[in-house]
């Protein structure tokens, strides 16, 4: 009988995450704040959708007006908990949460996320998507965050993940590189001109005799080096700033360990 | 009565005072301490510096005989008054300086004799070829200038020339600091350590010419140095043959200042190059001494070529004795901005290329 109840409960444990999983899918884009179109909607769903799926990994957006009286970090991780987000057994996924009351934003990830996305990672996709949203651009700022999700995740299954030493490369300034490399061309020409300028002109004075010096040269008969005082300065050097990288985590609400970061916009 | 000793400070100033604490002297201004040894022979070293002597033994040149007085000529140029010396078989039809035809002979009177001439080793055809290799390789030459000036005449001209020989004792007191730094976790730490150094040394220098005429510009003849006094001969008449030579208009004595600034500067440059280890040297106090000097007159060949150009004239030459050739060009504003784009344009590609392979990687 022992034995009887141990399989029955044992095949249920079985059938309950495919249940949980399958019946109660949460929408991954939740626009709280009406900020996307219909349209928009549908095709940031479908994208997040289809990241999420392709890497087991929830990609989560959600737009609020109001954060309930939480901190930004607490509603994000709350919402994630307790609307059941995250793949597989440590909640794989990672949740951007916009609140346009406090024009807040903050990303917070869960299990895998935590590891793919580092505290540098997560300043790092902020600022990609930063002007978007600065600038009402909401549905390009979404799919910003959405594909470099994509890339973060992608970049922490094959090796190392994105963080303070290896951080993806930024799109080539070539506004910047274009001027330096200017002014470089420049200050050349002018040293090479100057120089063919300097080809012209051969009449010189000589400051020195040194062409008439007497075999032997300098003989030198007095040579004293006296030491007289000496100064000591001490300067504080600042503080060393090199940051640890990884990810620094917190305990929700629910008990969780989440990761996260987030800013104004 | 005790004898009070009072010490500058040499960092600062100010007068230093004895510290019993420390048992050192210290300025009370700027609280650097000192050994009293140290303080006392920098002392000794700033007082036993002593002025410059830069005195001559003003002694060139001979009288002429007046056997070689007959065989000389004197041509005096009626445009520009320029003086030169031939011998009485070399006709000067035009004055080597203004290219004017109006020259008259007068007699060589009150002069002195040279007592050294360098001949000339190198001929009217030399000249001309080291002025087409001046010309060679020359970007921003404009092209017009190759092809149209014409050498309106070379002519090979003994220039006078003083020779200063002289030991020259120098004295010269810098200070130096060596700076030290190092760091731990929390500090960054500068130590400058300074220091009197005197260094004091004799150097002979031998024939320094000085150029003494007018006539000829003295950037330009220095601009031909150096001259090789080892083939410098015994003065005599022979050697004037065929050229002309220039008469001094400028005495020994007032030629003695240049090879006086020559000579101090070589001192000053060899004395402190003597100083080594140091993070910074600054120079104190110097001071020249000349001893065994002796002035000198000779004659120095040299190939003069002019040409006009756009209504300016451009003076080319060349030693006669080992080919160095000068004369300033003019420059073609055209190719210089051409030159410039080009070597702009070409290093911003090459340099955006670089940048770009360096993201790259």
């Amino acid at each position: 009988m022992k034995r009887m109840i141990s399989i029955l409960f044992a095949m249920l444990l079985l059938f309950l995450p495919v249940v949980t999983v399958c019946a109660e899918e949460p929408k991954r884009l939740v626009d709280g704040a009406d900020l996307l179109t219909d349209t928009e909607e549908a095709e940031l769903l479908q994208e997040l959708n289809e990241i999420s799926v392709r890497q087991q990994f929830d990609v989560v957006v959600v737009t609020t007006t109001s954060l309930d009286g939480k901190s930004a970090m607490e509603y994000a991780d709350d919402y994630y908990d307790y609307h059941g987000y995250g793949m597989g057994q440590d909640y794989d996924g990672a949740l951007l949460l916009v609140d346009m009351d406090s024009r807040q934003w903050w990303i917070s990830t869960a299990g895998y996320g935590i590891t793919a996305l580092t505290d540098a990672g997560i300043a790092y996709i902020g600022e990609e998507f930063l002007p978007y949203l600065s600038d009402g651009e909401y549905f390009k700022a979404f799919s910003t965050y959405a594909e470099l999700c994509d890339d973060f995740v992608t970049q922490a299954r094959e090796g190392e993940a994105y963080d303070i030493s290896n951080m993806p490369k930024k799109a080539f300034p070539v506004a910047t590189r274009l001027g330096m490399s200017v002014i470089i061309g420049m200050v050349v020409g002018f040293v090479g001109v100057t120089a063919l300028k300097g080809q012209m002109k051969t009449v010189r004075a000589q400051s020195t005799a040194g062409s008439y010096v007497t075999e032997g040269g300098l003989n030198l008969h007095t040579s004293r080096d006296r030491f007289l005082y000496v100064h000591r300065d001490r300067e504080r050097l600042p503080e060393p700033d090199h940051g640890k990288g990884g990810s620094s985590t917190h305990i929700s609400s629910s008990g969780r360990s989440h990761g996260g970061g987030g800013g104004k916009f | 009565m005790v004898k009070m000793m009072e010490y500058e400070c040499p960092c600062c100033g100010g007068m230093v005072e004895f510290d019993s604490v420390s048992q050192k002297l210290k300025c009370p201004y700027c609280d650097t301490e000192f050994d009293i040894d140290a303080l006392q022979g920098y002392e000794e070293d700033k007082n036993t510096e002593s002025e410059d002597d830069l005195n001559w033994e003003k002694q060139a040149g001979t009288a002429w005989t007046e056997e070689e007085k007959e065989g000389m000529q004197v041509y005096i140029c009626q445009s520009c008054g320029g003086e030169i010396i031939c011998d009485k078989t070399t006709a000067a039809t035009k004055c080597p300086y203004c290219e004017n035809n109006v020259v008259i002979k007068g007699k060589l009177e009150g002069d002195l004799r040279p007592d050294y001439v360098i001949p000339f080793k190198l001929d009217k055809k030399s000249a001309k070829e080291g002025l087409k290799r001046h010309l060679e390789g020359k970007k921003l030459l404009p092209k017009i200038f190759k092809d149209e000036h014409h050498i309106d005449e070379i002519k090979g001209v003994y220039v006078p020339f003083w020779l200063f020989d002289a030991k020259a004792n120098g004295t010269a007191r810098y200070k130096a600091a060596r700076v030290r730094t190092w760091s731990d976790s929390k500090y960054r730490y500068k130590e400058t350590s300074f220091f009197s150094v005197v260094r004091a040394g004799e150097m002979g220098f031998s024939k320094v010419p000085v150029d003494g005429s007018t006539k000829m510009e003295d950037v330009l003849m220095e601009s031909l140095e150096p001259f090789d006094f080892k083939e410098a001969v015994d003065f005599k008449n022979a050697y004037l043959a065929g050229y002309l030579a220039d008469r001094y208009d400028v005495n020994a004595e007032e030629s003695i200042a240049r090879a006086n600034d020559r000579i101090r500067q070589s001192t000053e440059n060899a004395l402190a190059s003597t100083v080594m280890g140091y993070t910074t040297v600054i120079p104190e106090s110097t001071s020249i001494k000349f001893t065994d000097s002796a002035v000198k007159y000779a004659l120095y060949p040299v190939w003069i070529l002019n040409t006009t150009w756009k209504g300016k004239q451009y003076t080319f030459a060349m030693n006669g004795q080992t080919g160095k050739f000068v004369g300033d060009l003019p420059v073609d504003w055209g190719a210089y901005w051409k030159w410039f784009g080009v070597i702009s344009a070409v290093t911003t590609v090459v340099a955006f290329l670089m940048s770009y392979i360096f993201w790259l990687i």
